[in-house]
C-alpha cells in the first residue's frame, strides 16, 4: 500500500516536473524536489538518453555512468556519441521536440551560450549548490548562465600548453624553456631560422593560419580580449590597443617562426611534431627524410596521447611518449604568470524538452559526484569541480594542464558567439593576419563584422 | 505545384492522335492515368509538400533558434526582409557568382569529356572499351563519403600522392598545399566533381551513340565525309537530345554541389572564401541559426536553377506536345 | 525504337561487319594510339579506387612514409579485422541495405506506373506533371532538413527505416520516372495490341512482350536509385539520430571523426571506405551485363 502511494506520488511529481518544463519552454523555474526519481520500481522500464560530444569520455567512464545510474534509479541510461562536427545540426533538430530530444546533452563550452539563450536547456539553478556550486569552474558556469540562472554546468576542461622537441631545440642551441612570452617569441624565431635539420618548410613554432584558438593567447597575454559587454550589448574588441599588440606579435610569428599552411586549423597539430617516417638503416641512422615539420606546437593537453615514437604495442601502431625527445611547458606570460590560454572543454545540461527531467537530474548528480569527478581526472580530463583537480595526478601533463588552466580564458559568453564560430569568422580573420599590411584596419573590419553577430539571437 | 483541373471539363484535345512514331493511347477520359501517377504524387507530396511549404513560409519570417525551441513563440512575419538582407549582402553575391561559374565549368567540362570518352569507346576495340567501361563503372560506384576520404588524402600537402607525382615530374611542389588558396581549392573540387560525374555522362552518351545506325555513317563515309564531318553533321544532331538532358542534369546537380565542398572544407581551405551555395545555406541555417535567411537563399537558388535551365526545360516541354 | 534495341546490340558488339576493306597501316597505328589512350584514361579514372583498396591493406606506419607504397606487398587484413571488430559496421550495413533496397523497390514500381501514364496516355495535367517532375529535381535540399525533421518527428518516423525510405523515394522518383518514360515510349503500343489480337490478355501481353523490352530501363533506373540512396548523407544525419540506426555514410564519417583527438588511422578509414563501396560494386556486377545497353535510352527520349 505504501509502496503504491509512493509511486503515485512519483508519477505526480514527475508529471508536474514535465509540465513545468514544457510550459516554460526552458525559462521555467524547475520543480522543488527531485527525490521521487530514485524510486527504482517505478523507473524500471524507463530510460533516458545522454549525448556525449566526441570520444573524449572513455568507455570506462561510460560504463560507470550506465551502471551507477541503473543502480541508483532503476532506469536505463542510453549513451549516444555525437561527432563534434554534427553536434549543432543534430541538437538544433532533436532538442526542439519532446519525442526526439536527448535528456542530458554535452555541448562545447563555446557553443553553450547560443543554446542556453535560445531556451534549449532547463533551468537547474536549484541544484547548482548541490552539484558543486562555487567549486565549479566559474568561467564555464558563466557561459552556461543567462541572467544569473544556471542552465548548463562545466563537464570537463582541457587546457592548452606547448609541446616541443627537446632534440631539435638542443640542436638549435637552446636548452632552457622560455620564462616570458617575449622570450618564447624570440626563441621560436631563432629555431626556425637555424632550422638545424634543414627541413623544408620547417616551423620553429607551428601555428596554423586559421588556428585562432591557440593564437588568441597572444591577444589575451597583452591585455586584449575578443569582446566585451557594454550595457546589454556585446562589442567585438579586436582593434583595441592591447589586442592589436598581440596581433602584431602573432604576425611576427606567422612571418618568422611558423611555416604552417595558411589554412591549417586547430586540429592534429601534433602530427607535425612527430617523426612520421621511421625508416632507419642498419646503423640506426634515419635514411629517408622525416616528416617532422615543427619544433614546437601548442595543443590541448590530451594531445600527449598522440605524441611520441611510433611503436608496435599489442600489434597496433601506437605513439609512445619519449622524455628524451619530447617535452612540455606552459606558455609563459610577461607578468610571471602563465599566459592566458583558451580553455577547452564542454558544458552539460538537461534538455528543456526532456520527458524525464527527474531522471535527467539524477544523472547530473552522478556526473557531479566525487566519484565521477575523480574518474574524469584519472582519465586526464580536467574535472569541473576544483576539489578533485588533484585526481589528474602529478605527472608533467597533469602539472602543465593544471598550471595552464589556472589562467585560462573562455570565448565571450555572448548569445551569438556560436554564430561567429559556425561561420568561421575567426578562422578567416586569422588567416589574413600574416599578409596584412594594415593590421588595425583588418581588425576594425572584423570588429564591424563580429559585433552584430554577437548580439543576434 | 501542378494545376489539377476538374476532370469534368471537356477534354481539349479531341483531335485524332497525331501520327507519331509511338501513338499514344487515348481512350475516353479515363481515370487510369491518374491512378497510375497517384502513387508518385502521394509519395512526393507526403515527403516534400510540408518542407517546401515550410521553406516558403519561413523565408518570410524571422526564424532563429529561439523560435525553433519555443513552439509557443510564433515567429514574426518580416515580409521580404530576409530576401533584401541576403541580396544586399556582398558575401552572398560573391558566393552566388562563384557557384554559377563553378556550375557551368563543371557541367560543360563534364559533358564535353563524357562525349569525347563516348566517342573513344566507339572508336576502340572490344577489350579496350571494356576496360574503360569497367574503370568508369567502378569510379561511379564509389560512395561519395568513401571517394572524398580518398581524394582528401591524395591531395594532402605532406603525404599526398599528387605532390609526390608532381615532384617526380620535376615540379617544385613539395609541401604545397592546394587547398589553402581558393583558386586551387576550386580546381581540386572541379577535378573531383568532374571525375565523379563523367562516368554517368559518358555511359549515357555512349548508349545514345549506339543507337545511331551504322548504315547512315557508312553512307556518309562513302560520300566522302571526313570523320569530323560525320561527327559534326550526323552524330551530334542525332544525340543532341541526350546531350541536352545530360547537360541539364549536370547544371542542376552542380549548382547544388554540397558534399564534395563540405569534405574539402573539413580538410582545409579558408572556409568563407570556398563556400558555394550549398555550404552557404547549410552554414546559414545550422551555423548561424538564421533559418529565415537560409530559406530565402534556398528559394533564390531554386529560382536561379529554373532560370539557368529554362531554355532546356522549355525545349523539353515543347517536345511533349 | 525498340526494334533497334536488339539490332543495336548485335551491331554494337562487332563494330561494323559490313566494312571490311583494306585497313591502312596508318589507320592501324592510330587504332593502337586510341586503344592506348583509352587504357590511360581508364587508369586515371580508376586510380582513386585502386588507392583506397591498396591503402586498406597497409599499416599506418607504411602509409606515413614519404614515398608512397604502390602495391600492398607485406600488407595485412588487420584493418579489415578492425572494421568488423565492434559490430557497428554490420549494423550500419543492414540499415543501409534495408533503406536502399526498399527505396529502389518503391521508386521503381511507382516511377514505372507514372512513366506508363505519361507515355501511354494524354490527360489533363500531364504537362504540369512532367514539369513538376523536372522542377523537383531543382529543389535545394540543404535548407529543408529542419522541416523534414519536424515532419518526421510529428509522424514518429525519426530513427525509422520507413521514414528515411519515404524521403529517399520521393527524392529519386522524379528522375527515375523521367528515365523510364523513355523506355516505355520506346516500346510501341502496337506490339502489345498485336499480341492481344493473338489472344493474349492485356496483362499477359504486357508481361510477355513489353516487360522484357523494358528490363534494361528498369535496371538503369534501379542503379540510379541505388546509388542515390546508398550515398545520401545529409538527410540521414538529421533523421537517423540514434547511433544504432546509422547508415553506412554516417558510420564512415564516424570512423574518420572518432579519431579526431588521435592521429587519423588512414589504413582503417580506407578499409572502411572499401567496405562501403563493396556492396555497390557487387550490385553493379550483378546488373553490369544489362548496364551499358540499359543506361541508355532513359535519358534519350523516346
Amino acid at each position: 500500500m505504501k509502496k503504491k502511494f509512493v509511486s503515485i506520488a512519483a508519477l505526480a511529481a514527475t508529471t508536474a516536473l514535465a509540465l513545468s518544463a514544457c510550459a516554460g519552454g526552458g525559462s521555467s523555474a524547475s520543480s522543488s524536489s527531485a527525490a521521487p526519481a530514485t524510486d527504482k520500481s517505478a523507473n524500471a522500464g524507463k530510460s533516458i538518453t545522454l549525448w556525449l560530444a566526441g570520444g573524449d569520455t572513455s568507455d570506462e567512464l561510460r560504463e560507470y555512468l550506465k551502471t551507477t545510474f541503473n543502480e541508483k534509479t532503476g532506469a536505463t541510461l542510453k549513451i549516444e556519441e555525437q561527432a563534434w562536427g554534427d553536434l549543432v545540426a543534430k541538437a538544433t533538430t532533436a532538442m526542439s521536440n519532446a519525442d526526439t530530444t536527448p535528456d542530458v546533452v554535452e555541448v562545447g563550452n563555446t557553443q553553450s551560450p547560443t543554446f542556453t539563450y535560445a531556451g534549449a536547456f532547463a533551468d537547474i539553478s536549484d541544484m547548482y549548490d548541490e552539484l558543486g556550486g562555487d567549486k565549479l569552474l566559474q568561467s564555464f558556469v558563466e557561459v552556461g548562465s543567462v541572467d544569473g540562472k544556471k542552465y548548463t554546468l562545466p563537464y570537463y576542461f582541457g587546457s592548452r600548453y606547448a609541446f616541443y622537441r627537446k632534440d631539435v631545440w638542443k640542436e638549435a642551441g637552446i636548452t632552457e624553456v622560455p620564462k616570458t612570452l617575449d622570450e618564447f617569441n624570440t626563441t621560436v624565431k631563432t629555431i626556425a631560422e637555424k632550422n638545424p635539420r634543414d627541413i623544408k618548410d620547417f616551423s620553429g613554432f607551428f601555428l596554423g593560419g586559421q588556428d585562432w584558438r591557440d593564437g588568441i593567447s597572444w591577444i589575451f597575454a597583452n591585455g586584449g580580449d575578443l569582446a566585451k559587454k557594454e550595457g546589454d550589448q556585446w562589442v567585438s574588441t579586436l582593434s583595441d590597443e592591447n589586442s592589436l599588440k598581440g596581433l602584431a606579435q602573432l604576425q611576427d610569428l606567422y612571418k618568422n617562426a611558423s611555416n604552417a599552411p595558411n589554412d591549417a586549423k586547430d586540429s592534429n597539430q601534433y602530427i607535425f611534431l612527430n617523426d612520421s617516417d621511421a625508416v632507419v638503416d642498419a646503423a640506426g641512422e634515419v635514411t629517408s627524410k622525416t616528416k617532422l615539420n615543427a619544433a614546437t606546437i601548442m595543443a590541448p593537453g590530451w594531445a600527449h596521447w598522440s605524441i611520441g615514437d611510433l611503436k608496435k604495442v599489442d600489434g597496433k601502431d601506437t605513439r609512445v611518449w619519449n622524455d628524451d625527445v619530447f617535452g612540455t611547458f606552459v606558455l609563459p606570460g610577461n607578468d610571471g604568470k602563465p599566459a592566458p590560454v583558451f580553455a577547452g572543454g564542454s558544458n552539460i545540461g538537461v534538455s528543456a524538452k526532456s520527458k524525464e527531467p527527474g531522471l535527467a537530474r539524477e544523472l547530473m548528480k552522478i556526473i557531479f559526484s566525487a566519484d565521477y569527478q575523480k574518474k574524469l581526472g584519472g582519465a586526464g580530463l580536467g574535472p569541473a569541480n576544483s576539489d578533485y583537480v588533484s585526481s589528474l595526478g602529478d605527472d608533467q601533463f597533469a602539472k602543465a594542464l593544471i598550471e595552464s588552466a589556472s589562467n585560462s580564458k573562455l570565448t565571450p559568453a555572448a548569445p551569438g558567439w556560436a554564430t561567429v564560430e559556425a561561420n568561421s569568422v575567426m578562422e578567416e580573420f586569422f588567416s589574413k593576419i600574416r599578409d596584412a599590411s594594415d593590421l588595425a584596419a583588418l581588425a576594425k573590419e572584423y570588429d564591424d563584422k563580429i559585433t552584430p553577430m554577437l548580439n543576434a539571437q | 505545384m501542378m494545376s489539377v483541373d476538374a476532370p469534368a471539363s471537356p477534354a481539349p484535345e479531341a483531335a485524332p492522335p497525331t501520327a507519331g512514331a509511338t501513338p499514344i493511347r487515348r481512350r475516353r477520359r479515363s481515370l487510369t492515368p491518374w491512378l497510375l501517377i497517384a502513387p508518385a504524387l502521394v509519395i512526393i507530396i507526403a515527403a516534400m509538400g510540408y518542407p517546401i511549404f515550410w521553406q516558403l513560409k519561413t523565408s518570410f519570417q524571422k526564424y532563429g533558434l529561439k523560435q525553433q525551441f519555443n513552439p509557443d513563440l510564433p515567429p514574426d512575419f518580416v515580409g521580404f526582409d530576409n530576401y533584401v538582407k541576403v541580396l544586399t549582402n556582398p558575401d552572398f553575391l560573391a558566393v552566388l557568382g562563384r557557384s554559377i561559374l563553378f556550375c557551368f565549368l563543371a557541367a560543360f567540362i563534364t559533358v564535353i569529356l563524357g562525349f569525347l570518352l563516348a566517342l573513344l569507346m566507339k572508336r576502340v576495340g572490344k577489350v579496350a572499351r571494356l576496360i574503360l567501361q569497367i574503370a568508369l563503372l567502378l569510379a561511379w560506384a564509389m560512395p561519395v563519403a568513401a571517394s572524398m576520404t580518398v581524394w582528401v588524402w591524395l591531395v594532402d600537402w605532406r603525404n599526398g600522392v599528387l605532390n609526390y607525382l608532381l615532384g617526380r615530374l620535376g615540379l617544385d611542389v613539395e609541401n604545397h598545399n592546394w587547398l589553402a588558396d581558393p583558386t586551387t581549392f576550386f580546381v581540386i573540387a572541379l577535378i573531383i566533381v568532374i571525375w565523379a560525374a563523367v562516368p554517368f555522362v559518358a555511359l549515357s552518351i555512349y548508349a545514345g551513340l549506339s543507337q545511331i545506325s551504322e548504315e547512315v555513317l557508312e553512307a556518309a563515309q562513302m560520300d566522302g565525309a571526313t570523320g569530323w564531318q560525320r561527327t559534326r553533321y550526323i552524330t551530334l544532331p542525332l544525340i543532341a537530345p541526350v546531350l541536352s538532358i545530360v547537360l541539364l542534369l549536370q547544371i542542376v546537380w552542380d549548382l547544388r554541389v554540397f558534399t564534395q565542398i563540405k569534405f574539402l572544407q573539413d580538410a582545409g581551405g579558408v572556409a568563407n572564401a570556398t563556400d558555394l551555395l550549398g555550404t552557404y545555406i547549410y552554414k546559414m541555417g545550422v551555423g548561424s541559426a538564421d533559418f529565415g535567411s537560409a530559406a530565402a537563399v534556398s528559394v533564390i537558388m531554386l529560382l536561379l536553377t529554373v532560370a539557368l535551365s529554362w531554355y532546356y526545360v522549355r525545349s523539353i516541354m515543347k517536345e511533349e506536345d | 525504337m525498340s526494334a533497334t534495341t536488339s539490332a543495336r546490340r548485335s551491331s554494337a558488339g562487332s563494330a561494323s561487319p559490313v566494312r571490311k576493306p583494306k585497313v591502312s597501316t596508318g589507320r592501324r597505328v592510330s587504332g593502337w594510339l586510341w586503344t592506348l589512350l583509352a587504357v590511360a584514361i581508364a587508369l586515371c579514372w580508376i586510380f582513386p579506387v585502386y588507392w583506397m583498396v591498396n591503402s586498406s591493406f597497409l599499416s599506418t606506419l607504411t602509409l606515413q612514409r614519404s614515398t608512397p607504397t604502390w602495391l600492398p606487398f607485406g600488407g595485412s587484413l588487420e584493418n579489415f579485422r578492425n572494421v568488423f571488430a565492434d559490430g557497428s559496421f554490420v549494423k550500419a550495413l543492414s540499415i543501409s541495405l534495408g533503406v536502399t533496397l526498399l527505396t529502389v523497390a518503391v521508386a521503381i514500381v511507382v516511377a514505372f506506373l507514372g512513366a506508363l501514364a505519361i507515355s501511354r496516355f494524354r490527360f489533363k495535367g500531364r504537362r504540369s506533371f512532367i514539369l513538376a517532375m523536372l522542377l523537383i529535381q531543382m529543389l535545394p535540399a540543404e535548407g529543408m532538413f529542419i522541416a523534414q525533421f519536424k515532419m518526421m518527428a510529428s509522424w514518429g518516423l525519426v530513427n525509422n527505416i520507413l521514414g528515411l525510405t519515404l524521403l529517399y523515394a520521393a527524392a529519386v522518383i522524379p528522375f527515375t520516372l523521367w528515365m523510364l518514360r523513355g523506355f516505355v515510349a520506346g516500346v510501341p503500343a502496337e506490339l502489345e495490341e498485336a499480341a492481344m489480337v493473338d489472344g493474349l490478355s492485356r496483362t499477359q501481353a504486357f508481361l510477355r512482350i513489353t516487360f522484357p523490352l523494358l528490363a534494361p530501363g528498369l535496371v538503369a533506373s534501379a542503379v540510379y536509385a541505388f546509388l542515390q540512396a546508398w550515398n545520401e548523407f545529409t538527410i540521414a544525419l538529421v533523421v537517423m539520430q540514434d547511433n544504432d540506426m546509422r547508415t553506412l555514410p554516417l558510420w564512415l564519417r564516424g570512423l574518420v571523426q572518432a579519431s579526431a583527438t588521435r592521429e587519423t588511422d588512414w589504413g582503417l578509414v580506407m578499409a572502411g571506405s572499401t567496405m562501403v563501396a563493396v556492396p555497390v560494386i557487387i550490385f553493379f556486377m550483378i546488373v553490369q551485363s544489362k548496364m551499358s545497353s540499359g543506361l541508355v535510352g532513359g535519358a534519350v527520349k523516346g
